[in-house]
């Protein structure tokens, strides 16, 4: 059987605090559980291309933590933590959510998925501390454009692995 | 970064904030998205959408406000359009957080798919 790939994802902006996201995917519930849930299956697709997966644990319970890392080929290790704050599989889990680069700008990260006629939707919602965290947050995936400072095209060095995995 | 980089960075976020603020309220998206079609006076918009006229014209205050719609008299009426240009900001601004979720759902995708041929395992 050949999956469909289902478009590309939705970003939206509902309120003041979140980011919406939300994509589908040509598969089970369960395995799409899975495969968000599972650190076998998690570093399998987490680390952007050409970066190395460092760490990868999942405690996946109420008051468990996860760690993932990864590291890109200049060396910089990208690594993102939290702790589960709801967990029903397959349906949702919410977690607290934060990019050590940027701790500063912590988040609560809700992923909810469903399904109907074999295709699962992904919602993934990251709910920020205040509007300008949020807002923060995506400027920095604008990375240094507009010269911004010598620091932030550090961290667009640093973002370019994540936001353009396939070329470098 | 030194002090004044930071507050260009942060004027400029929230400057593009405000057209975000304007589209976050889903009925002023729906006047955005009836706006589409063309240039209308209150009253049409108001018949398109299970709005009240004040309802409508608080909206259409917001969205001119930020520039999102251009208002002109004809004769008794007045004309709302929609600006499109003032959407572009707002696009460019996402486009690069959107692409950084992409990549990394598309890997997640082609794990998927690679899982399913294989023949689920487990």
């Amino acid at each position: 059987m050949t999956a469909n790939r289902h478009g590309s994802a939705v970003v939206e902006l509902p309120d003041d605090l979140s980011v919406l996201i939300t994509r589908e995917f040509d598969a089970p519930i369960a395995l799409v559980f899975d495969v968000l849930t599972k650190p076998e299956h998690v570093s399998k697709w987490i680390s952007p291309h050409g970066c190395k997966t460092k760490e990868c644990s999942i405690d996946l319970r109420v008051g468990g933590n996860y760690h993932y890392s990864f590291v890109t080929e200049s060396g910089t290790e990208c690594s993102f933590r939290g702790t589960y704050l709801q967990v029903e599989p397959p349906i949702r889990t919410v977690e607290t959510w934060v990019f050590e680069g940027r701790p500063h700008l912590p988040a609560v990260e809700t992923v909810e998925l469903r399904e109907a006629g074999g295709v699962t939707t992904l919602t993934n919602r990251m709910t920020y501390r205040d509007k300008a965290s949020r807002d923060e947050e995506i400027q920095h995936a604008q990375g240094g454009q507009d010269g911004v400072g010598e620091s932030l095209d550090q961290l667009e060095d640093l973002l370019r692995s994540l936001l353009d995995p396939a070329g470098r | 970064m030194s002090i004044s980089e930071y507050d260009g960075w942060v004027a400029r976020a929230s400057t593009t904030s405000d057209v975000f603020n304007a589209i976050a309220e889903a009925d002023r998206r729906e006047i955005l998205d009836v706006l589409m079609t063309g240039e209308m006076a209150v009253g049409a918009i108001v018949s398109d959408l299970s709005m009240s006229q004040p309802q409508v014209s608080k909206h259409l205050r917001v969205l001119s406000e930020v520039g999102l719609v251009r208002c002109r008299a004809d004769g008794r009426h007045r004309l709302y359009r929609l600006e499109p240009a003032r959407l572009r900001p707002l696009h460019d601004w996402l486009a690069k957080y959107e692409q950084m979720w992409n990549a990394r759902l598309d890997r997640m995708d082609d794990y998927l798919q690679e899982l399913q041929q294989q023949g689920e395992p487990q």
